[in-house]
Order: structure tokens, then C-alpha cells, then sequence
């Protein structure tokens, strides 16, 4: 009975948030859990309800994850290209590896100041602070995934006459493709953090800055249920990308399997 | 006979320096007519695999040279396709056998709207029609070998690099693409050389078959194999001159 074997997977898996709810309910009702605080799970629902009609939760959302789609485009580009390059030069990758190693550790927060200065408050401050957190993990995911593809590709193509720059593109990035796409489903959950981030700390925008709003208005309520709003979305875009995954990379899972 | 397609001139071979120099292959000639079918046999180790990379300009020999057409080959070029011993790794499983065949075109700048007509005959030729919108991984080891030949060809190639391309195909398979690629080498006119560890496959299929010997690799003797074609799996294999043929060469892979 493989469906009542899900079902069953499916109840387990409610048991948690089911029972962490109930008791929040129940603690807070009984005045344990501090309302200014916790405020309590039915008080959510409505507050979610109330965003999503008057608009604002809606415009927030818009505004948060097309910065962090902004910044993660461009970090993927120019991760991939630069990955792709130094993956297979390494002569160029030595002369690189200082500049990378220095700049890699400086967190993205710190940032932040410099994007205001250049961008003000706007889409494009946050989507650069995300493309230079995202940049990093795309371009050594890079690197190693273009290492990773077997030379007896490389060598089909020379032998088949592909130029140099064909081979790359024809035969290599496809290659890479799987380990490549590990890199962007990273970097997305990097993009989303770091885009709230920047609006909890300086950027008068989207979901990170309403938190803030409603928590400086004793908006408990609200607060909590715009931290459920972003792990839902959250759970959603990466449920959308390992869907658009076994699509568009239906041979690799094939390969795999 | 005409000048030779393919030649090796004292194409010499070694890895490493110092006293870590060892000597793979040791001034090997031999050379190939046009429309000729060669079959290399040798030992594993005998360095039969680096010879065939050196003839396909995939790799540089220490001394020597490899000529093709009445010039020296130092870069691959595409009058000359290999085809590869481990296909599972030559393939390009995101594309389908289409695709995997198209390549080849693409390579030559030939237009899409061409590449129909110029692989559905490939893919009649090696029985791959009802496969043609599948992905490697879907077939079996010999489609996939299959694949790798029909796409060689659509390289359309003067000569055939061919490394023991069936050596990792049971039995029957293997006997069955020995009578496709013979029959196609014949009809289309192209130049083999096979490489192979196989003494029965090498006169089976060869006009001539070169053993090499191993440590350091060298030409043991070459044969002229004086058998009829077509040749027959079960005919071929019981005359008295392929006995004959396999006892001579015995001696020199045994080494």
C-alpha cells in the first residue's frame, strides 16, 4: 500500500509543528509565554490574512525576492564565467587564488555602507550585497565542476574539430551543469538571507524592513507571521528550482538512477 | 601501391626523465593504404593505445612522427576520427543519439536543416533508427558503441582510429559489430586502423595485422592476411590459414 505509505510519511512529518503550535497556543493562553513576545499561533493567521488583503505583505515579498533574484543572477553569471575560466586555466587560477582568498572572508553585511553610498535605498543595494555573497559559492562550485568533467569529452570535441571556445561551451558546461546547479540552490538560500539582512539593517524595503516596522510597533503578531511567510516562500522557491532541476536535467537524473 | 593514407616514422615514445625514464614505444614504422583495414595486436602494456593517440595527434610522440595525407599530424584534424574504447565516456549523455550524432555536423559547420537527411542513413546503417530520440544511458553498451561509430562517420573521415572499441562487449555483440564495422569500412571506402588485444578479432578483421611486442613496444612481425572477403564468424574462423595466422602470432603475445 504505497499511498497509505505516504499518507503515514506525511501525518509524521505534521507531528512536530502540530505539537510545538498546540503548545504555544496553550502556554500562551496560560500566560507562561510572554504575549508582548510570542504573541500566540490563532493571532498569527489573521495578522498573515490582513497583510495579504491590504496588499503590503504582497508588495514586500515582490520587492525582497526579486532583489535576491537580481543579485543571484548576476552572481551566477559572472560566477559561472569566471569559474569556467579559471577551472580550466590553472596557470590563471594561481594568479587568482590570493585576490579570491583575501576578498572571500569579508562578509557581505559589511557591504552595506558602500552599496548605500553607490545605489541609495533601492532594489539594486540590496541585489549587489546578495551578488557578492552568492558570487563566491557559485565560482568555486564552478571551478570544481568544470575540473570534474572528463577529458575524454574534451578530447571527442578535438577530435571532432570543436574550437576551443565550443568545447567550453558545448561540451564542458553541460558537463558541469549538475554540480554547477548544487552551487545555485546554495547561493539561493545565501540570496534570501542576505537580501532580508540588508533591509533589517539599512534598506526601507520588503519583508526584512516590515519585520522591523511591526516589531518597533509591538507588532508581535505581525512579526511572527512574516517569519512564516518567508520560510513558506522560501520552502516554495526551492521546492520550484529541484522541480525546474529534474526537468531540464532529466539525463542527469537518469544518469543517476 | 599508392603513396600510404596513414604512416608512423619511427614514432618513439617515453614518460618521465632521468632515471624514472621509461621508454613506452621504441621506433615504430609501419604504413597504411588507402582503403586498407590494420589491425594492431599486442600485449596490454605494449603501449598500443599511446601509438593510436600519437597517429590521431592527441598526443606527441618523443621522436618520430606520425604523417597523414603526405603531411605530419600534430594536432587532431577532421579527416581522422578515434573511435574510443570506453563509449560510456565519449557520449554526451544530456543529448540524445540524434544529438550525439549531430555533433559531428555541428563541428563541421554543416546546416541544421541538413542534419536529417545526413543522419538518418547513419542511423539505418548501425540499426539505431527506433533509438534515435534516446539518451546513452537508456542503451546498451553495444548501441552505445554504435553511437560512437555512426557519429565518427558523420565526421566523414578519411581514416578510422579505431581503440579496442569492442573489448568491453560480450561475445556476440562483439562479433556482431566486427561484421558492421568490416562491411561499412568496405562499402564506404574508409582506412582502419584497429587497435586490439584480441589476436582472433585482429585477423579476422585485418588486410594486414601489425603485432607489436611489449617492453618497450616494438613491431614483432607484420602479416599480410590472405583470407576472403566477405568474411564469415564461423567460415573464416575454422579455414586452416586463420589457424595457421593465430599460431604465428600466438608466440609473440605470449612475449
Amino acid at each position: 500500500m504505497p499511498d497509505r505509505e505516504a499518507l503515514r510519511r506525511h501525518a509524521l512529518s505534521a507531528v512536530v509543528p502540530v505539537t510545538v503550535l498546540v503548545a504555544w497556543e496553550v502556554l500562551g493562553r496560560l500566560g507562561i509565554l510572554s504575549e508582548d513576545g510570542f504573541s500566540r499561533p490563532s493571532r498569527f493567521f489573521p495578522a498573515l490574512a490582513r497583510g495579504l488583503a491590504d496588499g503590503t505583505l504582497l508588495e514586500q515579498t515582490i520587492q525582497t525576492y526579486s532583489a535576491a533574484a537580481l543579485g543571484l543572477a548576476i552572481a551566477v553569471v559572472l560566477g559561472v564565467t569566471a569559474g569556467a575560466i579559471l577551472g580550466l586555466l590553472r596557470p590563471l587560477e594561481r594568479a587568482a587564488s590570493l585576490t579570491i582568498d583575501m576578498l572571500r572572508p569579508v562578509p557581505s553585511v559589511a557591504l552595506v555602507p558602500l552599496a548605500l553610498l553607490v545605489f541609495g535605498f533601492s532594489r539594486n543595494m540590496s541585489a549587489s550585497v546578495v551578488a557578492f555573497a552568492c558570487f563566491w559559492p557559485m565560482l568555486i562550485v564552478t571551478i570544481g565542476a568544470v575540473r570534474a568533467v572528463d577529458p575524454r569529452l574534451i578530447e571527442v570535441g578535438r577530435m571532432l574539430g570543436l574550437s576551443p571556445f565550443r568545447r567550453i561551451v558545448q561540451l564542458a558546461l553541460p558537463a558541469a551543469t549538475p554540480g554547477i546547479m548544487v552551487g545555485v540552490r546554495i547561493a539561493a538560500g545565501i540570496a534570501i538571507v542576505v537580501t532580508v539582512t540588508t533591509e533589517i539593517v539599512a534598506n526601507p524595503r520588503g519583508l526584512g524592513y516590515g519585520m522591523t516596522i511591526a516589531g518597533q510597533s509591538l507588532q508581535a503578531d505581525l512579526v511572527w507571521a512574516t517569519l512564516a511567510w518567508l520560510g513558506l516562500t522560501g520552502w516554495l522557491v526551492n521546492w520550484l528550482m529541484l522541480a525546474g532541476e529534474r526537468r531540464w536535467l532529466a539525463w542527469y537524473w537518469a544518469v543517476r538512477t | 601501391m599508392d603513396a600510404p593514407v596513414l604512416e608512423a616514422r619511427g614514432v618513439m615514445v617515453a614518460f618521465g626523465a632521468g632515471a624514472d625514464r621509461r621508454t613506452v614505444l621504441e621506433a615504430v614504422s609501419f604504413a597504411v593504404a588507402r582503403e586498407e583495414f590494420v589491425c594492431i595486436v599486442g600485449p596490454s602494456g605494449c603501449g598500443k593505445t599511446t601509438l593510436l593517440r600519437v597517429m590521431a595527434g592527441l598526443a606527441h610522440a618523443s621522436a618520430g612522427e606520425a604523417w597523414f595525407g603526405g603531411r605530419r599530424v600534430d594536432a587532431p584534424q577532421p579527416d581522422i576520427a578515434v573511435v574510443f574504447q570506453d563509449y560510456g565516456r565519449a557520449l554526451l549523455p544530456w543529448r540524445t543519439v540524434r544529438g550525439n550524432i549531430a555533433l559531428a555536423l555541428e563541428a563541421r559547420g554543416i546546416p541544421t536543416a541538413e542534419h536529417d537527411a545526413r543522419i538518418d542513413p547513419l542511423l539505418a546503417k548501425l540499426k539505431l533508427t527506433e533509438h534515435a530520440a534516446k539518451y546513452p544511458s537508456a542503451l546498451s553498451g553495444g548501441m552505445q558503441q554504435r553511437v560512437q561509430i555512426a557519429r565518427c562517420l558523420a565526421q566523414e573521415p578519411q581514416v578510422l582510429l579505431m581503440d579496442e572499441p569492442f573489448g568491453a562487449l560480450d561475445a556476440i555483440t562483439r562479433h556482431e559489430l566486427q561484421d558492421e564495422v568490416a562491411r561499412i569500412a568496405r562499402e564506404e571506402g574508409r582506412t582502419v586502423l584497429f587497435i586490439t588485444h584480441d589476436l582472433e578479432e585482429a585477423i579476422y578483421l585485418g588486410d594486414r595485422v601489425i603485432a607489436l611486442a611489449a617492453n618497450p613496444g616494438r613491431i614483432a612481425e607484420i602479416l599480410t592476411i590472405d583470407l576472403p572477403r566477405p568474411r564469415t564468424q564461423l567460415g573464416t574462423r575454422e579455414d586452416a590459414r586463420f589457424l595457421d595466422y593465430r599460431h604465428r602470432l600466438y608466440a609473440h603475445l605470449e612475449g
